[in-house]
């Protein structure tokens, strides 16, 4: 039977090789480099869409039109990157940007998931420690052995198991 | 029939109302006659709701433009297949959707248990009559879909008009998606009351036992598969018809859709805990409560304009309505549990951390943390501006960072958990269980670096769908091989057998299976890639391993819409592979415009065109083509978690069989089918 398990490992395994060779997307050093797309990607359209500038190409949209002109003039000032995007702060506000700002309160934002995940791991913790405790015997009842609940847990991992 | 529909919805309301009031009687008094015309009461909204529905079709299908609901959503040239999304596209009708399939969960709840359960059901009646009541307030007061266009004249008579067209369905709506997508997600929205309304009945009646759960998990998988399928359906529309390249951007909608399909994601998996072991009584009733509340939540942000969407199509100043609801159920919900907590005391006792419990345990707080993640992430815009005075904006970035990692751990804890034994995993199984998978896990990372996978999630999404993927088939494996040592039959329909046996931990297994794929989809939009060019006749761009050759452009009338397309012929290693015909369509009704994307798909990518319009100057053609890997996996792996959800449903052969008469002689010589029933203690895991 190891056998037939090795087999099949080794049937998925070359499955995956093959499935990577066929599926593998191109490297990330084929794309485009674009500076201007890159810029583009960490603001927002404000066509009111919450869309990204450069993914907002929906049909009447005059408003990404007229942001991405500025984008390309921007870009060909040849500027820091944070200083293109200073640029249509001035212009449009912190709106425009597609991250909260990570500064004054704004940085909240960044920090509810990891306070969230930080609570409920505790919370979790706490939660399995307080039950692992062994729960009171009952008084009158009789305790079952160890080598009986032993003998029973082994007989059901190879009943659930094989 | 206007009228017709006005005053069916209103004696709709009225019986709800009766319902509720009857049944609290019927609850004090335990009279059984007032139960049954409680429950009756119940069953006539359903019958009154699908009446104003059939009202209200009728109208969008005779063009009554007197309608001001059919006036403001359709026009005479619009096709009727899109009538039927014209029902929906609006606040009113959307709303009367939505009462309409609550009244048919409702019916088939109230009808399914009406000589069942005598303690709980009048409490469950009580609730879903409530719920509806709600709707059904909107409905008549609030957003009736039945108001006629008209004004009074001086003389204090109405006067009714009868425009001659109506304005014509919103272009984004017109897509055959939207004939399905809506009622796929509203069936899982108004679905989730089933488990809400029995969990809060039991906490009142103090139902003994974990009978609640029994009855509630089919109702919560029916729910949470037109959940998904509605999400995806909607992820597909968007794809298709926004033309932006993507099929999720983590708008409010779409994270008002998501959020409680995590928390209802999360009571399947811990509900396992209270059927098993009675654990965990007070979060499961908790995590159904939020998966509601959620609900009604993601509609109110979608419905009052508080966050603005793309997808939104209904806002309107019903926002307080539902606040108010919002904080009636709370209330209720919390006064409930407070009166009637220590009916929900359960003997909690864990023997290890390295078992079934603790994954489960971990897998909820991903979910929820998830959760927490897409709401705060919703709401925030809205408290920065109220805090700060500036409103800032939340998009995909944020997004995609907080919650990859937390998807990549819960795909982590899908392979893990399932090969987790109750109560306690030795060591020497968890060797077991985990070494291959992880080895090819290991193996296929390895493979995949030199290939060009070097992005840090991309890669680590590669090899945690390689280790749930070989967890689901060895799990299938070794199952299939116990049946198939018994009865000699292959391992193939050894595990057809396996899984008809016990079709709730198989069909799990399955939709597992899905999420993997759906997992390797959203991989590949690491290395989407793009290019916008404006074409002459003749001229080439080039993406990927295609080339697009401008053949034509042309306008063409059609009935309802005027169509501008672009006709491109898709070459591959210089041989022709098809044609593709992106356009842009200019809608007349409503002068509004849409487009059509031309897509050519495959496992291995997509090729997605989007026809931009025409320079301002030369009136060339402007093409955006982009190349999406791997999309298509996204679909597929979402039609295998329906069917896996499905199959979960089904009811096991294993207790089909158990039900046979005992008396059966039993032949001397032994029986395949007999040894089947035999192996039956191989389920440890469900």
């Amino acid at each position: 039977m190891k056998a037939t398990i090795k087999f099949l490992a080794a049937g998925v395994l070359v499955g995956a090789a093959l499935g990577l060779v066929y599926f593998a997307p191109a490297p990330a050093v084929a794309q485009e480099t674009d500076h201007a797309k890159q810029i583009g990607k960490r603001l927002i359209c404000m066509c009111n869409c919450n869309q990204i500038l450069t993914a907002c190409n929906h049909v009447g949209c005059t408003v990404s039109t007229v942001m991405l002109k500025k984008l390309d003039q921007v870009v060909a000032r040849n500027e820091s990157d944070d200083l293109s995007i200073q640029a249509f702060i001035q212009e449009y506000g912190q709106k425009v940007l597609a991250e909260p700002p990570s500064r004054g309160f704004n940085r909240i934002a960044w920090f509810i998931p990891g306070i969230a995940f930080a609570a409920g791991l505790i919370a979790v913790l706490f939660v399995i420690q307080h039950w692992r405790k062994p729960s009171p015997r009952v008084a009158d009842g009789p305790a079952v052995r160890s080598d009986i609940l032993e003998r029973g847990r082994r007989q059901a991992d190879r009943e659930t198991e094989e | 029939m206007d009228l017709f529909g006005s005053f069916a919805l209103l004696l709709a309301f009225v019986c709800a109302l009766y319902a509720i009031g009857a049944g609290i009687v019927a609850i004090r008094t335990r009279n059984p006659l007032l139960i049954k015309s409680a429950r009756q009461s119940g069953l006539a909204v359903c019958g009154l709701v699908m009446a104003a529905s059939a009202s209200l079709a009728y109208l969008f299908f005779t063009d009554n433009f007197s309608s001001a609901y059919v006036a403001a959503h359709s026009n005479r040239d619009l096709p009727p297949f899109y009538k039927i999304a014209a029902f929906w596209s609006g606040q009113e009708g959307s709303l009367l959707f939505w009462s309409l399939l609550l009244s048919v969960y409702v019916f088939s709840v109230l009808f399914a248990y009406r000589a069942k359960h005598p303690e709980l059901m009048p409490y469950v009646g009580v609730v879903l009559a409530g719920v509806q009541l709600f709707f059904l307030t909107l409905n008549n007061f609030v957003a009736n879909p039945f108001q006629i266009l008209g004004a009074a004249s001086p003389g204090g008579a109405m006067q009714y008009t009868r425009l001659a067209d109506g304005a014509g369905l919103n272009p984004l709506l017109q897509y055959p998606e939207m004939v399905i997508h809506p009622p796929n997600l509203y069936s899982g929205y108004t679905g989730f009351t089933i488990p809400f309304a029995f969990a809060l009945a039991a906490l009142l009646a103090r139902y003994p036992g974990e009978k609640w759960i029994h009855l509630t998990r089919k109702w919560t998988m029916i729910a949470w598969a037109f959940q998904s399928a509605g999400i995806l359906l909607g992820a597909h529309w968007a794809y298709a018809v926004l033309g932006w390249g993507g099929y999720w951007a983590w708008d409010p909608v779409e994270n008002a859709s998501l959020m409680p399909w995590l928390t209802g994601t999360a009571f399947l998996h811990s509900v396992m805990m209270q059927e098993k072991r009675g654990m965990m009584k007070v979060w499961n009733v908790w995590l159904v409560f939020s998966t509601f509340l959620l609900c009604i939540l993601g509609t109110f942000l979608t419905r009052s304009g508080v966050v603005s969407s793309v997808h939104a199509f209904a806002q309107s100043s019903i926002g307080p309505w539902f606040v108010g609801f919002i904080i009636v159920v709370l209330t209720v919900c919390t006064w409930a549990f407070l009166m009637n907590r220590d009916y929900l005391r359960s003997n909690n006792h864990l023997d290890s951390m390295v078992s079934r419990e603790s994954s489960f345990l971990f897998n909820n707080l991903i979910l929820l943390v998830a959760c927490v993640a897409v709401l705060s992430g919703t709401l925030f815009p809205v408290l920065s501006e109220w805090i700060e005075g500036t409103k800032i904006s939340v998009g995909p970035p944020f997004f995609n960072r907080v919650n990859i990692p937390i998807g990549l751990f819960l795909l982590f804890l899908t392979g893990v958990g399932p090969l987790l034994a109750w109560r306690k995993t030795s060591l020497e199984s968890l060797k077991r269980n985990f070494g291959g998978p992880l080895v090819c896990a290991l193996a296929a990372g390895l493979l995949a670096f030199p290939l060009g996978l070097r992005d840090f999630y991309p890669l680590v999404c590669l090899i945690l769908c390689v280790f749930v993927t070989v967890t689901i088939l060895l799990e299938f494996f070794r199952g299939a091989r116990v049946i198939r040592a018994r009865t000699g039959s292959d391992i193939l329909s050894a595990a057809g057998q396996l899984t008809l046996r016990n079709t709730r931990r198989y069909g799990g297994y399955v939709v597992h299976f899905g999420m993997v794929l759906i997992f390797i989809g959203l991989m590949g939009a690491a290395f989407n890639r793009d290019k916008q060019m404006e074409m002459a006749l003749g001229s080439a761009l080039d993406i990927g391993p295609y080339r697009l050759i401008l053949q034509s452009f042309d306008t063409r009338p059609e009935k309802n819409y005027t169509a501008e397309r672009a006709i491109l012929e898709v070459m591959e290693d210089n041989r022709q592979i098809m044609m593709l015909f992106p356009e842009r369509r200019f809608f007349q009704a409503n002068q509004e415009s849409g487009t059509m994307v031309a897509i050519h798909s495959t496992l291995k990518q997509d090729l997605y065109v989007v026809y931009a319009g025409r320079t301002q100057d030369k009136q060339t053609p402007v093409i955006h083509a982009y190349l999406n890997p791997l999309v298509k996996w996204i679909w597929l792996g979402g039609a295998i978690v329906v069917l896996g959800t499905i199959l979960a449903l089904l009811p096991s052969r294993q207790a089909v069989l158990a039900l046979r008469p005992a008396a059966r002689v039993v032949p001397a010589a032994v029986t395949p089918q007999t040894v089947m029933t035999g192996v039956s203690n191989y389920e440890g895991h469900d």
